[in-house]
């Protein structure tokens, strides 16, 4: 397994922002996490990359646990937080080369790498500028080449299309599918829910610190018990939850708990 | 697909050549578009440090007429100075490593790649150190230069004090990344208020305990002295830091190399211990730390926001509905961001409190002479103060509405309401904060009716001089792309305005310095003017109103017009 989490739980103050999920994700495949505002989905990204601690359970990166062995575990990952962070007193190159170096990828192969996802990502005519006069998706471009640079087996990416131009998200599409079929890992968070029907292999949904439901769309469909489109089964099984949720709370009863890694059972509306 | 890489051994090189880069290109950058700003940073810098320089060499000429004492007090000097930069370096270092390390971006991007956490927290307590020992640079330099020309002491007294100063600062450093460790683990919700607030706290707290005794030495005039010095006596510890860089300063100061060898040792021992200790204790227990920072439940300002409310309508009731919406929003973002509050409550709280002593420390009452120089030096002194106020947080503000511009460019209203309203923001909060100082200088005092007017309406020509002059330039020349405040005020324009601030505020103190030594010298009375004190008078009244009109006119213009 590329990433495993084992009943991870983290709560601030009196709100459980991830209750209880468990997750076993194999490698060469693009993975879906997807939620609505507030579902959790950051957090459980933020514990994945090591830097906020689970109340609860285990984390386990390509096998190395987060908690005890940082070190092995984040030089495996790359991470790319929704707000792209860049020097601003940096070009994109030297960015880039500085980036190479916290990961040790060697002197000659460092600069062939940061050369060809500078190609690919079109980042030709701005990255020997200063980063501070760059646009979003121009900072989007070059957090994604930095988190490429050293082939890491689990990409780990908080919403990768958010800014970027047409071109440039068929380009990122192109790559996180590439990657998958070379036996990595891009685990994606997002809202851009035609970018997870188009490509991911599996899918997960997170509401309120919960999974309620994963699979292949396929399965997700089956689930949903209808033949329709990623964002009516997101909307329906999200909807779901909050019903349940409501129901538990008119009946001051709780509900048997599900098995995170297992579907929530299906209704049909 | 196995990766490629490892851990970085070699972190903390890496994050030092990185900042060494960052430094180059921010230098270069400065060089070739704005040039003028780096000159003038260079030349007010130097200015200030001159005029330090010939404050201390003078103070030391001084002492030196009195031979005997001043082999006992210019010790003392030194122990009252390093012991007070113990707490405000504390204090700084505390402040700029909890931004560093647990609110800025950087440091989540840094720990979620392979690189050890001892690389990241050793780096920003370095930057602390750093940035937080420019105080002690500024005012211990001119110090330890004046004391060794005075003196005509070896030079070997000046690698001494800096090795000393080198030595002695990673202490406080220290401190302040431990504080700012356990702000973030045990109260991340207000750790900056906290700070701020123990800031204040202290330096209220000494102020005080320095006046009560002040007052108690001079209740025995034949040996108020000893007395005094008996009371600083605590300063001498033996574990204090301050003690140990004061002795080796010392010792050198007095040809006995081995002694001071033996303090610096010390010093720069027990620097290297604690620094050890204090990124090692950090470092280990960061990411805890680092959560709880991140994750801590937001403020809710229920109760403070409805004060707001009410205080902003009873304020400003003159003005239609639309315009108190937006200065709300501006009351609401200075109360609850203490750096902005702070900085005006702690100096001019102090001024207040040394008005509030004033009377107890003469209970005679004032001469002529004192009466017209204090009433001076208070004005002086609250005017300084508001032009650092208005050049740091006045300035940005309509630089910082940039990004808010779609929203405010729609409203409603003439563009020239958004500025004026700024303007009547920043008019009531320095008018109150200045007034309140003013009524309390006008009663320590016991002034008369005429110069308590001149009094007040000096002080508010000169708020609006001010408010004006940041407002009105600062519509004229602002930094949309930029979002820190700190930054809007150091740029071009906000070196424009410092500078118009400064001139503003030398020319107003000349008038009524003038005013106040024709009042003393010429006129032997504060209760009535002849018509060349009428005439300052109108003309430092016209100089602020004008200064802040005009800048407030070519603001609103220029803002009317802007695109976005």
């Amino acid at each position: 397994m590329s990433i495993r989490l084992e009943h991870v739980t983290k709560t601030f103050g009196r709100t459980t922002a991830v209750d209880d999920v468990s997750l076993d994700i194999r490698t060469g495949r693009v993975f879906a996490f997807l939620g609505p505002n507030g579902a959790g989905k950051t957090t459980t990204i933020k514990m994945m990359a090591g830097l906020l601690l689970p109340d609860h359970g285990r984390i386990e990166i390509c096998g190395h646990p987060v908690s005890t062995d940082g070190f092995q575990a984040k030089s495996r990952m790359a991470y790319v937080p929704d707000q792209p962070f860049v020097y601003d007193k940096l070009t994109g190159r030297e960015f880039l080369d500085f980036v190479v170096q916290i990961y040790n990828v060697p002197r000659d192969e460092a600069s062939l790498r940061i050369d060809r996802y500078v190609e690919l990502l079109r980042m030709g005519e701005f990255a020997d500028q200063l980063a501070e006069g760059y646009s979003h998706g121009m900072k989007q471009r070059l957090v994604l080449a930095a988190a490429l640079l050293h082939e890491p087996t689990v990409l780990v990416v908080d919403e990768p299309m958010v800014g970027l131009d047409p071109r440039t998200v068929r380009v990122v599409k192109d790559l996180f599918r590439e990657r998958a079929d070379a036996g990595h890992l891009v685990f994606m968070s997002t809202h851009t829910l035609e970018v997870a029907e188009a490509l991911a292999d599996e899918i997960a949904i997170l509401h309120r610190g919960r999974i309620v439901a994963q699979g292949s769309l396929a399965q997700l469909r089956q689930q949903a018990a209808r033949q329709q489109r990623l964002e009516d089964i997101f909307l329906q099984l999200t909807e779901e939850a909050e019903l349940d949720r409501a129901a538990e709370a008119v009946h001051g009863m709780a509900t048997p708990s599900e098995t995170p890694d297992r579907p929530a059972p299906a209704r049909t509306p | 697909m196995i990766a490629t890489t490892s851990t970085n051994p070699g972190g903390f090189r890496l994050l030092l050549r990185l900042r060494g880069r960052l430094i180059r290109n921010r230098l270069a950058q400065a060089a070739e578009a704005a040039p003028l700003r780096m000159v003038t940073v260079v030349l007010f810098t130097s200015l200030i440090w001159y005029a330090l320089y010939e404050m201390f060499d003078r103070i030391f000429v001084f002492l030196r007429m009195f031979r005997e004492q001043s082999v006992v007090v210019i010790p003392y000097i030194f122990h009252i100075f390093f012991a007070a930069m113990t707490v405000l370096l504390s204090f700084s270092s505390a402040i700029l490593t909890y931004s560093a390390l647990f609110r800025r971006p950087e440091p989540a991007w840094l720990l979620a790649a392979p690189m050890r956490p001892r690389s990241v927290v050793a780096i920003v307590y370095l930057e602390a150190v750093f940035f937080a020992s420019w105080s002690l640079v500024l005012l211990g330099l001119p110090l330890m230069v004046a004391l060794g020309r005075v003196e005509q002491l070896p030079w070997y007294f000046y690698v001494t004090f800096l090795v000393a100063f080198i030595g002695f600062v990673p202490i406080p450093g220290a401190i302040g990344l431990l504080a700012a460790w356990s702000a973030a683990m045990w109260t991340p919700r207000s750790a900056r208020r906290i700070f701020v607030v123990l800031a204040a706290a202290t330096i209220v707290a000494a102020t005080l305990w320095w006046a009560r005794l002040w007052g108690a030495s001079r209740a025995d005039p034949d040996h108020w002295l000893s007395r005094f010095l008996a009371e600083l006596g605590f300063l001498r510890g033996a574990l204090l830091p301050s003690t140990w860089v004061t002795q080796a300063i010392r010792y050198s100061a007095e040809a006995r190399p081995a002694d001071a060898a033996f303090y610096l040792f010390v010093t720069v021992a027990h620097a290297v211990f604690l620094g050890w200790l204090a990124v090692g204790i950090v470092s280990r227990h960061v990411q805890p730390a680092f959560g709880r920072a991140q994750s801590s439940p937001t403020r809710t300002f229920g109760w403070g926001g409805r004060v707001t409310r009410i205080a902003t309508d009873v304020l400003f009731c003159y003005l239609p509905r639309q315009v108190r919406c937006l200065i709300l929003k501006d009351v609401r973002a200075f109360f609850r961001d203490p750096m902005q509050w702070s900085q005006l409550a702690i100096l001019l709280g102090l001024l207040a409190l040394y008005l509030l002593y004033l009377p107890r420390m003469h209970p005679d009452g004032f001469n002529l002479q004192w009466q017209g120089l204090i009433c001076f030096l208070n004005y002086g002194a609250v005017v300084l103060i508001l032009s650092t106020f208005t050049s740091r947080f006045v300035f940005p503000m309509i630089s910082l509405e940039g990004r808010q511009i779609w929203l405010l460019g729609l409203w409603p209203v003439p563009r020239s309401t958004i500025v004026w309203a700024k303007f009547d923001f920043a008019l009531a909060v320095t008018t109150l904060a200045a007034m309140l100082v003013t009524a309390l200088s006008i009663r320590a005092l016991e002034l008369p009716l005429t110069l308590s007017l001149v009094h007040v309406a000096a002080t508010l020509s000169s708020c609006v001089g001010l408010c004006g002059l940041a407002i009105g330039l600062g519509s004229r020349m602002p930094s949309y792309g930029e979002s820190s405040g700190a930054r809007i005020a150091s740029s071009v324009g906000g070196t424009i305005n410092l500078i118009a601030s400064m001139i503003l505020v030398l020319a107003s103190l000349g008038l009524i310095g003038w005013l106040c030594y024709r009042s003393v010298f010429v006129l032997k009375t504060l209760s009535r003017f002849d018509a060349v004190n009428l005439g300052i008078y109108a003309a430092q009244i016209a100089l602020g109103f004008g200064s802040g009109s005009l800048a407030m006119r070519i603001g609103v213009r220029h803002f009317t017009r802007s695109q976005f």
